[in-house]
């Protein structure tokens, strides 16, 4: 059971521009993965395509053994609904439901609302939303949002979780929030997690990081979980480039 | 799908319920536009079909031709050349074989009844006043089962007229302008100039001048003696037990080239024309008011799929298929179709009821005030129905659609 990918290409644009240059790498289950690199050099283009959400150019990326880019659209969206979790800059919450509710929206296509229903409840308390359980996301700041949006990528007990830039738009004590509840989602559940970003000391978190350059691995660093870090105070944090 | 839908529309209310009140007012407008013409058409309908004849066979007009006399005057062989070719018209307007119809309608098992009725013209005289018109003589009983005549009248009976001596029912609108009462006396006189003395013992008014000022009934045998033709007879009135059946008969009746027969249709049709652009009008009207709702859904729904794009990312995202997106943005369309369309219906059904109560009583017509005759057929709600339900549907498929068509991964790297 693994993530996998083979020679992966993916071009933009005619005459086509090639930002992923043909990357293969192998993610065993339930490592902690960072992307890293300068604007432009490809690692969120890289995690769609990890994620299913986009197709590479040529290539091909297999999750548990299946060839993703050969499934039909029916399988895949189950599978995404199952299997996996996403976690964006923006939360993505709907507007016109409760943090509650939003969280079970994928439990919704999976028709077992009422199986969730307890599970969500408990995320949310995890997360120390059990009093804006019923606020609409207006009522909720950035962090409640971004921890209502974790708690709806974990609904399903995915195998995967994706995550661009999720720290992106919290401010540094919230971020710090979020990177200390995906160590514990890691730990806890098990699940595979793969985290863009520019933040060296949260990529610096991860269990494997990976750097992009161009469009290319140039470096990818493993580590040992007893090497693992917590966060630091954010005015210890250093940005990268970019 | 339906609860995302439902919570989308309810969480944008003054929109839904803007869009849900065009909707409504296309599906009323179409039902009180129906139910007006379409009542009106009823009365109209109600009017040709009970007020007269379903059938008329009268007498046909034989006119003198040229070749008329061919044979009468020379040999099969001879061919005739006029210096002066005969012309005019044969006799009076009579139905020849008058027995022979009767006994054929007395069999025919369609007929319910028939009236056989006289039509003479004659002046009208009181004192120094004349008038010209018509007299139509009926035997009142069986008069009375072919036309539904008796409501118009406004003072006496029909029966009265087939009692001894010389009474007249005459048009309201003739007795007033001959300036006589009830019980007065009238001298009638016809074409070879014979006068007759009437006494009025009731009047009528059908609404209709052409008639009111210038009919007048009397009975069969009184209008024979006027005419001076005893046993003449101008028309059959005939009722069919099937209304529907009037055309069929009186085509299979014209057969027999000894009389017109027309059917009640065939005498209106000018007016059976008229319904058909009535028609044409309600369709264009209709679709007007709901192609201007159904622009609305389309156009709210637009602006809402524009601005909901991240949210349709998200769910794409988790697995919501491109047909979930539709059916989730088809839904609320539908729901506003649905939800409009019986509104609509409810809406269209009591403004109908209480332009129904709205009574006409016209100076023109001393008869009883007549309410606005409205119809309420349940063909006019199920189309009102229907049509506010399919255009909603048309009007929200297309952004549905497109909105179904958009990819997670563009809208995400914001390219859409």
């Amino acid at each position: 059971m693994s993530l996998r990918l083979e020679k992966v290409v993916k071009a933009f644009g005619n005459p086509p521009v090639e930002i992923i240059k043909g990357i293969s790498f192998e993610l065993k289950d339930g490592e902690f993965v960072s992307l890293t690199g300068k604007s432009g050099s490809g690692k969120s283009t890289l995690l769609y395509m990890m994620s299913t959400l986009d197709n590479p150019t040529s290539g091909r990326v297999f999750l548990q053994d299946q060839d993703i880019t050969a499934m039909g659209s029916r399988e895949l969206h189950r599978f995404r609904n199952r299997h996996m979790g996403f976690i964006f800059q923006y939360h993505y919450l709907l507007p016109e439901f409760t943090a509650l509710e939003n969280v079970l929206i994928p439990a919704i296509k999976a028709g077992n609302v009422a199986e969730k229903r307890p599970y969500a409840i408990e995320l949310l308390e995890s997360f120390d939303l059990k009093d804006r359980m019923h606020s609409v996301p207006g009522k909720l700041s950035g962090g409640e949002s971004q921890r209502v949006a974790i708690a709806r990528a974990l609904i399903m007990n995915p195998q995967y979780i994706f995550a661009d830039e999720p720290t992106g738009s919290l401010d540094s004590a919230n971020a710090q929030n979020v990177m200390s509840i995906f160590q514990k989602i890691n730990r806890e559940h098990g699940c595979t997690i793969v985290y863009v970003t520019h933040d060296t000391e949260f990529a610096a978190l991860a269990q494997k990081q990976i750097f992009l350059v161009d469009g290319q691995v140039s470096k990818m660093e493993k580590k040992s979980k007893t090497a693992r870090r917590s966060p630091k105070t954010p005015g210890e944090r250093e940005n990268l480039p970019g | 799908m339906i609860f995302i839908a439902l919570r989308q529309l309810w969480a944008r209310k003054r929109q839904t319920v803007l869009t849900l009140l065009g909707v409504m007012l296309g599906a009323a407008a179409y039902i009180i536009i129906s139910g007006i013409l379409l009542g009106f058409r009823d009365y109209l309908l109600d009017q040709m079909v009970n007020n007269d004849a379903h059938v008329r066979i009268s007498a046909k007009a034989r006119l003198i031709e040229a070749n008329s006399f061919d044979h009468v005057f020379a040999g099969k062989k001879e061919a005739l050349f006029w210096i002066v070719p005969p012309s005019g018209r044969r006799d009076n307007e009579r139905i020849d074989n008058v027995q022979e119809w009767l006994g054929r309608l007395r069999e025919d098992k369609d007929v319910e009844a028939f009236a056989p009725q006289l039509n003479v013209t004659v002046i009208y005289r009181k004192g120094k006043v004349a008038r010209n018109g018509r007299i139509l003589g009926v035997v009142p009983e069986l008069q009375a089962r072919v036309a539904l005549f008796e409501k118009y009248i406004l003072h006496g009976t029909l029966r009265e007229l087939a009692e001894n001596g010389q009474k007249i029912l005459m048009g309201e609108g003739l007795r007033e302008n001959l300036g006589i009462r009830y019980g007065d006396s009238v001298t009638v006189v016809n074409s070879k100039g014979d006068q007759q003395q009437f006494k009025i013992s009731g009047s009528f008014q059908t609404g209709n001048r052409a008639i009111d000022d210038n009919l007048a009934y009397v009975a069969l045998t009184t209008a024979q003696n006027i005419s001076g033709n005893p046993g003449q007879i101008s028309d059959i009135a005939v009722r069919l037990r099937d209304v529907r059946q009037s055309l069929p008969k009186a085509q299979l009746w014209s057969n027999d080239d000894s009389a017109k027969v027309q059917s009640w249709e065939q005498i209106n049709s000018s007016i059976l024309d008229v319904f058909q652009v009535q028609d044409m009008t309600r369709y264009m009207l209709t679709a007007i008011i709901l192609i201007v709702a159904g622009f609305g859904i389309y156009n709210i729904l637009s602006i809402v799929i524009n601005q909901k794009k991240r949210e349709i990312a998200i769910l794409r995202s988790v697995g919501y298929e491109s047909r979930d997106v539709l059916v989730i943005f088809m839904t609320q369309g539908m729901l506003l179709g649905v939800a409009g369309g019986l509104l609509g219906v409810v809406a269209g059904y009591l403004i109908s009821l209480q332009l129904s109560t709205i009574t006409f009583s016209s100076p023109m017509i001393k008869s009883k005030s007549t309410g606005m005759m409205i119809s309420f057929t349940y063909i006019i709600y199920v189309f009102g129905f229907l049509m506010a339900l399919i255009s909603t549907t048309i009007a929200s498929f297309l952004p549905a659609v497109k909105a179904g068509k958009l990819s997670p991964i563009d809208i995400i790297r914001g390219q859409e």
